[in-house]
């Protein structure tokens, strides 16, 4: 019943969506990581006002999804709740999705999904 | 038959009257067990829950201190370097490593992170103005990223153990619910079943040796008259034995005696 | 005898910046700001001093959005005297504003490096570092294009020229390009105040060597004090000293050589003031920590090196409205206002993020 070891051996990275300075910080820290070209991916992605919501969906896709070696999705909070029923629908325990505040938007604990499912498991 | 609920298709024997009694003991027992994991997985979950709600409340200051360090960057700099910063990312220096934890039979993922030894994409970055700001800032994201990987660690966990702890408990529901009473069922099944047939049994017996008494009252009447017939028999032998005798004896007129 | 035919020049320019002068916030002003509660109640607080470009922000802006109307401001102003400048000083505000351009020549670079579409960076480049033939940059898709064809044409070509080959915008660390650019930039327009007929002699020159010399030091030992840990090797750090300064030569020589902090220290010795500043921030003491820190967290009320050197900035800013005559003032202007803008954007940081405790960290003037 836990998950086999392939599921998460081979996953090592962090990935971000997040505003500018979410970004700017992570990457600071030295998440970044851009595969060899040609096919240069990026493991994060900076939303602003002008970015679409489909295009959020499509790198939260990719990141959930199709790459195999992230262990951890960072994502701001403000930015899930403009595609929050993605993030409600997503269950898997791998890559490991983690709703972050950002500067301008202080944490709210009300909207972050897994604590929605705490709360609804205690009956709160 | 008890027809209170579902049981199972087996031929009312004493074989499987046996087989089923040892498998209501096996699902009572497992019953307990599962109970019992199920409790200390639900415990462990409890914790694991409070911790995520403390941590998560921990990540938004770490956070905002971090956010906050990025803007003394901003004000040491003088400008933005989001972009550069952006671009001279390569080779993920700050990774994480997976490893397990047993809860219960229950493999937990832990993430470990770790610091590849690359080289450092922006060692240079702020050379000549506010180098030190981004260096500190990058010790404190560092830091922030660790608790949010502490925190990843809680989620998953989170996520692993309330997949497990539903599979358990249904598990354990199912036996209370389901394989007990249906046992249990199956179990007055076979016994009424049993009693029954001990019922035809001695009717049946019963029935055999009321007619066997029958019988052997027929035919003692049978004997009886049989013996009956035959001494009458004898009599008139007799009888005519002794008219001969008689008529050996000379009394001729007298009756003959009629039976 | 400069005096005599300057208010004839350049008289109108001079009024105009020490007119802008007298509008900078006050520390009166940064403590009615320190005091709010709210972003709006700082835009309010500034709504005197900058009016019109802050009305069209949306209530409570996010502090990035309050730092772009307020620099606006600053270009519009700079833009306005520029539009009005002949002669020397048109030329002086042309090198005020290489500056910038080397900032967002580097950006370009960055941006062909990694072949992103670099229109939309654009908008990111500096305003001030904006000059004609910066679109055309964007034209380039390679960097021996971009090298051959267009940088050549930019006002900064001869900072590149000599000491850059396009080979070197491939292989090399996009800051150690920026620093050079910046040295040789510095030293061009140290040569030009020192050497322009119009200039050479004159309050400009003296207040403006006192400035490039102050700004040359201090590139100096940031860098030094940057590069302990990195892969920069000290011959090649060398090379991003400007060869002029209170430093130069014999405090860059040490400096070159220092493996530490300490031997920073050393380095700068002989200037009083920097002795002063290191001194200050507890760091002849040999400790490593501590650097830049803006006094963060334990450091308490101490300041950081790099606070210092901007207050030293601000005090040479301030000093130079005392003189007649001069360009610099349009200069110490700029760096005044520049600092302004990092004051309001600080402040309306620490107000966002709810770190009041931290506000008083700016560096304030007048």
């Amino acid at each position: 019943m836990a998950a086999p070891a392939s599921q998460y051996k081979d996953r090592q990275f962090l990935a971000v969506i997040g505003d500018e300075d979410t970004v700017t910080g992570m990457l600071l820290a030295g998440v970044g990581h851009v595969t060899q070209p040609p096919d240069s991916q990026k493991n994060f992605l900076i939303v602003d006002a002008k970015t679409q919501n489909a295009d959020i969906e499509a790198a939260f896709d990719r990141f959930v999804t199709e790459r195999k070696d992230i262990a951890i999705l960072l994502i701001n909070q403000h930015i899930a709740e403009r595609i929050r029923h993605r993030v409600e629908t997503y269950t898997a325990a791998f890559p490991s999705l983690l709703e972050i505040p950002s500067k301008d938007h202080p944490y709210d604990p009300e909207k972050d999904s897994v604590l929605k499912r705490v709360r609804r498991l205690f009956g709160e | 038959m008890s027809g209170s609920g579902a049981r199972e298709a087996v031929f009312p024997t004493r074989q499987s009257l046996g087989l089923m009694k040892t498998k209501l003991k096996g699902a009572q027992t497992g019953h307990d067990l599962l109970k019992r994991k199920s409790e200390a997985l639900t415990k462990r979950f409890r914790e694991i829950t409070r911790r995520i709600d403390e941590a998560k409340r921990k990540m938004g200051r770490v956070m905002q201190i971090a956010a906050f360090s990025l803007a003394e960057v901003t004000y040491a700099v003088g400008g933005d370097i989001g972009y550069q910063i952006q671009e001279s990312a390569k080779q993920a220096r700050f990774r994480v490593r997976t490893k397990q934890e047993n809860v219960s039979g229950v493999f937990l993922p832990q993430f470990e992170s770790y610091t590849a030894e690359s080289n450092n994409d922006f060692a240079l970055t702020g050379l000549g103005k506010g180098g030190q700001q981004v260096q500190r800032c990058r010790e404190t994201y560092a830091r922030a990223v660790e608790t949010l990987v502490e925190l990843a660690s809680l989620q998953t966990a989170f996520v692993i153990l309330d997949e497990v702890i539903k599979v358990v408990n249904r598990r354990v529901n199912a036996i209370e619910h389901v394989i007990i009473p249906r046992t249990e069922n199956t179990i007055k099944y076979i016994n009424s079943e049993l009693d029954e047939l001990d019922r035809e049994e001695f009717y049946r017996l019963k029935k055999v040796s009321g007619k066997k008494q029958r019988d052997a009252a027929e035919s003692e009447l049978e004997r009886a008259n049989e013996k009956a017939s035959a001494s009458k028999d004898q009599a008139e032998e007799e009888a005519a034995d002794a008219g001969d005798s008689q008529d050996l004896l000379g009394d001729k007129d007298n009756e003959d005696v009629i039976f | 005898m400069e005096g005599l035919f300057y208010n004839v020049k350049y008289g109108y320019i001079e009024g105009i910046v020490r007119g802008y002068r007298n509008a900078l916030l006050t520390s009166q002003n940064y403590s009615n700001l320190t005091q709010c509660e709210t972003i709006d109640d700082v835009k309010l607080q500034l709504s005197p001093a900058y009016g019109d470009f802050l009305s069209s922000l949306p209530p409570n802006p996010s502090t990035s959005a309050l730092a772009n109307k307020t620099t606006e401001k600053l270009v519009a102003e700079f833009r306005y005297l520029q539009a009005n400048a002949t002669g020397s000083l048109s030329k002086f505000m042309e090198y005020l504003t290489y500056g910038y351009m080397i900032d967002n020549v580097a950006l370009l670079i960055t941006g062909t490096l990694h072949e992103r579409d670099t229109r939309e960076l654009l908008e990111r480049c500096h305003p001030l570092g904006w000059f004609e033939t910066m679109p055309v940059l964007c034209v380039a898709t390679n960097i021996e294009e971009l090298y051959n064809s267009v940088l050549i044409e930019t006002p900064l070509a001869p900072y590149f020229k000599g000491s850059l080959s396009h080979q070197d915008l491939d292989e090399l660390n996009i800051e150690i390009i920026r620093n050079t650019l910046y040295k040789n930039y510095l030293e061009d327009f140290h040569n030009w105040v020192n050497t322009q007929p119009d200039i050479a002699g004159t309050p400009t020159a003296d207040v403006m060597t006192e400035v490039l010399e102050f700004e040359a030091d201090r590139r100096s030992i940031n860098i030094t004090l940057n590069s302990f840990g990195t892969e920069l090797s000290k011959a090649d750090r060398k090379k991003l000293y400007p060869n002029f300064g209170s430093l130069y030569p014999e405090g860059t020589t040490m400096l070159s050589r220092a493996d530490d902090v300490e031997g920073v220290r050393i380095a700068v010795e002989s200037v009083a003031d920097y002795k002063t500043f290191f001194d200050q921030t507890g760091l002849s003491g040999g400790g490593s920590g501590g650097v830049g820190n803006m006094s963060g967290g334990a450091g308490g009320e101490s300041r950081s090196l790099e606070d210092l050197f901007y207050q030293k900035e601000m005090e040479i800013s301030k000093l130079a409205f005392t003189r007649q005559f001069t360009h610099a003032i349009v200069y110490a202007w700029v760096k005044l206002r520049e600092q302004e803008i990092r004051n309001i954007t600080w402040i309306a940081e620490c107000i966002a993020q709810n770190q009041k405790e931290r506000i008083g960290n700016f560096i304030s003037v007048f």
